[in-house]
């Protein structure tokens, strides 16, 4: 017995006070970005603020929730779960609730949960439950491609419920299986797919195709020592054009004209001024909005509650996915880098953590979270700083939303339990 | 297995590394943002969400001398509808009892504002008009109607305050004391000593304020306190005295209307001081109604006609070419120049008579007789002594729109000279003064000698204290010698006092007056006069006859010939009456009554004011929710002494509305 409570309290409390910090201090920009300038009460259920108030509290009864489960329970069960969390993306074609063009929703009476939120965490668990099956080797093609199924599954059903960015975040397991010993050629793949990509909607394929083969022919006729079959080149410069002909084909008719437009945006492809300037008050209205108000709060910021913009509500969604404005407008460089160093720091707490795991469930399940956490970051930050095109998903631990938090809290104390219990393992 | 340790541990620095140099790149992109387009951002912001708002200042009144309102700015609401806002049940529920409320109010029928509003709805009109233009206690009248009374995110309702100036003592001297209204584009139109203050003294200036935008069309106060304060207009006491002014109106309009006369003005003045207490222009609508249409007075230079006999003599007893007792030969009361005939209005003339009595009798040939015997031969001299009398100057008033004297010179080659321009001047032909230009010379007669500049204002105050006070203005200390003076003195006199004298109808036992009768003819050049004889009819004089205290001018235009046209007939009773009634000192508060006979449209926008004035005059009003710088005006004009407490509008006040106030009581006033 008396192992048995240590081992309770072995909990990494550096993520834990991280984890604080950044609810705590996500949820004052909670207040300021959804008031109006006055409280009557912390926990007015009427406002935002007073909502996420609620959540935070009821996170807390989660947290105890999940750190009281036994830690193999969640190996165990990961197909369970996995299987439970994709039935609830489907039963949402039945049942879902739309809100801003998402069918992403269940409403049950007053509250709505978000099932794509906890997604993640099924997903985390059933991918780290495959990987580290000893039947499993992530070397072998046809392992990679029932992972990269138990990934694809969530990421289609999302992505039919028209949540784009939600699915992008599904690419966070390359990550996972980069860790995890998947041939350096997929890195290569996914760095050329993303170059091509943006080169030929950036510049043209005729430019994008005299690039490649010069690089290519060139690698081929000088730089290889053994000169292989002049096939071999001409191939891999053939699909790189088919490829970026396919990216063009995408962009024109398969996205939609919003995706299009941000994309256009990001890439400055759009010329004609005048579209340009009417695209900025349009679609990019949002973003800059939310550069004003962070180009407002100079090194310390206005204060808390003080910001004119976040009070004034000229930032639409600020309170969501634009959370980050209100600490840019209100706290200044000086709290904006402390939020981005919070997020290195828990980054590379999991990540280090994760390194020390014995188990590999728990190992890849810690490198799930840690990536997941990161495309979170990166995406939402990236957009409300204008670094990558909009892409509306929260960021962690901060916007408002209660799926969102529980998802988030939940993905990072499975972790948390499971480190706890590494002692345990062997 | 060495191998796959290293690689493993590569592949963890790249997985960290691409999380850390992402964090590079925001981090740098913060500093980017803050930093570097901070600048370009911050300015755009700003601008954005500041900007500053004028607060109007407070025009000043314009009072009488006696210290009465003439001109003061009342608030004024326009009330219109949002006809989208209802919902189809409010909509649906409120509109017939809307339209009852506007249809009793506007004296139309309910179902033609039904209509009405039902189209500006199908149309979309988010800005339809229910009325303009109302009081205060209208407008609230009108935000207790159904519908309405929603408010503006239910009801639709859209109220627009301005200011508007109003004359309390409705159509009386309304022209004299005039307006200034500025359009959209700032230009000011001008009239009268409203407009002619009104960038001096009444206006004050504008404080600013700056805002800040917090929401959607929501600005709030950056500051607590203004920017700029607004500094509110001076006050301007007139020169008007408020009895005088009803005499003279009256006792125009009631001469206007026996001889249905095309217009008229009169003026008095102080002789001494050159104050004017009274301004009347009344002009005749196409229904025949009278009312200030035109500052005749200030802007119509016309023909004088015999008035400008007492210049020309002026100027030949200066001269000493001519004297009172000099006979001159009326012939038989015509004389001809260059076949041009000067007849004298009794026909075969006088005879020969002394230039004296020529003047009296206001003898045509007379007069130009004398004038022609002694500058035939040297015209510019008469001109000369003319323009030392500043006959040729316009009188430099504040008030736009003076008209301009004109003086034919033999030396300029203007068209105006002619070989008859002598002779005619000498009568009051060919030349052209404003009536108020004329007064200004007999006043400078009767003022012996000294022609002082006619004014308008006597004090600007601020608050009850003097910023600048009036004093008469000299124009010309001595226009003549005391003697040529004393001799038209006593020919004026004698105009009314002999028998013989043109004005001698007017005569009075119990006082004395002096002054010259005109009948002048107008439009001769027109080919109908023959067929249709018009007249400009006038008197000028002053009185007392030996002491003299007001002088005044009386012209009537074009008066219908057949009821009569002499000046001694048309304008001398206007003059008389004046006369008497201030000589007499008779109480004139029952002429007032008549103040009523007005022009409607002037005579409603008087009324409302009036009516709020009067009820309110003793009884405390509802101020709340009235903006603090309405009520204090209402107050104040009320007589009461307004204390405030904080900003914003009236939300409470210290005495309840409806119950009785004494003279002078202190209000206090609490604000938010």
């Amino acid at each position: 017995m008396s192992l048995n409570r240590t081992r309770n309290f072995k909990f990494d409390w550096i993520t834990i006070i991280l984890f604080l910090l950044l609810v705590g201090f996500g949820w004052l920009n909670i207040v300021s970005a959804s008031s109006s300038g006055e409280i009557t009460s912390y926990l007015d259920m009427s406002q935002p603020y007073g909502k996420q108030m609620v959540f935070i509290l009821f996170t807390f009864v989660l947290i105890i929730l999940v750190l009281s489960i036994e830690a193999k329970f969640f190996e165990r069960f990961a197909s369970i779960i996995y299987l439970v969390s994709m039935l609830s993306l489907i039963g949402l074609f039945l049942f879902g609730k739309t809100v801003n063009g998402a069918t992403s929703w269940y409403g049950i009476g007053g509250f709505t949960i978000q099932p794509s939120e906890f997604a993640k965490f099924a997903t985390a668990l059933a991918v780290a439950k495959y990987i580290s099956d000893l039947q499993t080797n992530i070397k072998n093609v046809k392992d990679q491609l029932k992972t990269a199924l138990i990934i694809f599954v969530p990421a289609f059903l999302i992505l039919l419920q028209n949540d784009a960015g939600s699915t992008i975040v599904y690419a966070a397991f390359f990550f996972v299986f980069y860790r995890e010993g998947i041939p350096q050629i997929y890195l290569l793949l996914l760095l050329s797919i993303i170059l091509l990509s943006v080169s030929a909607l950036k510049f043209s394929v005729l430019i994008t195709a005299i690039i490649i083969a010069v690089l290519i022919f060139g690698h081929h006729f000088f730089l290889k020592k053994k000169r292989g079959n002049i096939l071999q080149p001409i191939f891999i410069t053939v699909a790189c054009i088919i490829f970026s002909l396919g990216v063009h084909l995408f962009y024109n008719n398969i996205l939609q004209s919003h995706q299009q437009d941000r994309i256009s945006l990001w890439l400055r492809l759009e010329k004609d001024p005048e579209k340009l300037e009417q695209m900025k008050r349009t679609i990019l209205y949002n973003l800059n909005e939310s550069e004003k108000a962070i180009s407002s709060g100079g090194v310390t910021g206005k204060g808390f509650m003080e910001g004119t913009r976040t009070i004034g509500k000229f930032v639409p969604e600020q309170h969501t996915d634009y959370i980050f404005s209100t600490v840019g407008e209100e706290w200044g460089f000086l709290g904006s880098s402390f939020v981005v160093i919070l997020f290195v720091l828990l980054l590379i707490r999991i990540l280090h953590l994760a390194e020390l795991q014995k188990s590999q469930f728990s190992r890849i399940y810690g490198y799930s979270v840690a990536s997941i956490l990161f495309l979170h970051f990166m995406i939402n930050i990236g957009m409300v700083m204008g670094l990558i095109p909009t892409i509306g998903i929260p960021l962690p631990f901060f916007s408002y939303g209660g799926s969102g938090l529980w998802g988030f809290t939940i993905l990072l104390f499975v972790f948390i339990k499971l480190d706890s219990n590494r002692i345990n393992e062997w | 297995m060495a191998v796959t340790e290293k690689n493993i541990l590569k592949r963890l620095y790249f997985v960290a590394g691409c999380m850390f140099i992402f964090a590079l790149l925001v981090v740098f992109k913060l500093v980017n943002i803050q930093f570097v387009q901070g600048e370009q951002y911050r300015g755009l912001a700003e601008k954005r969400t500041l900007k500053t708002v004028d607060i109007p200042a407070n025009r000043g009144n314009v009072y009488s001398a006696d210290g009465s309102l003439l001109a003061t700015s009342v608030p004024k609401y326009d009330i219109r509808i949002d006809a989208l806002t209802p919902t189809a049940k409010n909509f649906k529920k409120y509109l017939k009892p809307l339209c009852d409320s506007l249809a009793k109010f506007h004296g139309k029928t309910s179902g033609h504002y039904q209509k009405a509003i039902r189209k500006a709805r199908q149309d979309k009109n988010r800005y339809f008009l229910l009325a303009r233009n109302l009081g205060y206690s209208e407008y609230l009248r009108f935000r207790g109607f159904p519908m309405l009374n929603l408010g503006a995110f239910k009801g639709g309702l859209i109220v627009e305050q301005k200011t508007k100036r109003e004359h309390p003592m409705g159509g009386i001297a309304e022209r004299s004391i005039g307006y200034e209204r500025f359009d959209e584009d700032g230009n000011v139109t001008r009239a009268g000593i409203d407009g002619a203050f009104g960038e001096q003294y009444l206006r004050g200036a504008n404080g600013r304020r700056l805002k800040q935008q917090i929401g959607k069309g929501q600005w709030k106060p950056v500051s607590d306190a203004n920017e700029v304060e607004p500094q509110d207009g001076y006050d301007v006491y007139t020169t008007i005295d408020v009895n005088i002014q009803d005499i003279a109106h009256h006792a125009l309009l009631e001469q206007l209307e026996k001889y249905k006369a095309d217009h008229g003005t009169v003026v008095v003045m102080e002789t001494k001081t050159g104050e004017i207490k009274a301004i009347s222009n009344l002009g005749r609508n196409t229904k025949g109604k009278y009312y200030e249409r035109l500052n005749y007075a200030v802007g119509e230079s016309h023909e004088p006609g015999s008035t400008f006999k007492l210049m020309a003599l002026a100027v030949a007893l200066e001269d000493k070419v001519v004297d009172t007792s000099t006979v001159v030969d009326t012939e038989n009361g015509i004389l001809t120049f260059y076949g041009k005939k000067v007849r004298d209005s009794k026909r075969g003339g006088y005879g020969k008579i002394s230039v004296a009595k020529a003047f009296e009798v206001s003898s045509n040939t007379g007069i130009v007789k004398a004038i022609h015997n002694s500058y035939k031969d040297n015209p510019k001299k008469f001109v000369d002594g003319l323009y030392d009398m500043n006959l040729q100057n316009t009188l430099d008033l504040p008030i736009i729109g003076e008209g301009k004297p004109v003086i034919p010179d033999p030396r300029i080659k203007n068209g105006l000279w002619s070989g008859i321009a002598l002779e005619w001047m000498a009568y009051g032909y060919n030349v052209k003064v404003t009536p108020l230009q004329a007064l200004t010379f007999y006043n400078a007669i009767a003022n012996d000698g000294e022609m002082v500049r006619p004014r308008f204002l006597r004090e600007v105050k601020e608050f009850g204290n003097t910023i600048e006070f009036f004093d008469k203005q000299v124009i010309n200390k001595n226009i003549c010698s005391k003697e040529t003076v004393a001799k038209l003195q006593k020919l004026l006199t004698n105009v009314v006092e002999k028998e013989h004298g043109t004005g001698n109808g007017l005569y009075a036992e119990n006082f004395s007056m002096a002054g010259k009768t005109g009948t002048a003819q107008t439009e001769y050049w027109m080919p109908d006069w023959d067929e249709n004889k018009r007249y400009i009819s006038s008197f000028t004089g002053y009185f007392p006859a030996e002491n003299p205290k007001y002088s005044c001018i009386v012209v009537i235009h074009k008066p219908d010939v057949s009821v009569g046209y002499y000046g001694a007939d048309v304008s001398g009773p206007v003059f008389k009456k004046i006369a008497q009634k201030i000589y007499t000192d008779t109480p004139i508060i029952d002429a007032i009554e008549d103040l009523e006979e007005k022009h409607v449209s002037v005579e409603r926008s008087y009324e409302t004011y009036y009516d709020v004035a009067k009820t309110y005059k003793t009884i405390m009003p509802d101020l709340k929710g009235m903006p603090a710088m309405d009520a204090l005006v209402l107050l104040e004009n009320m007589g009461m002494k307004v204390r405030l407490q904080g900003m914003g509008k009236v939300v409470k006040q210290s005495v309840t509305s409806g119950s009785k106030l004494k003279p002078k009581q202190t209000i206090v006033l609490e604000l938010s």
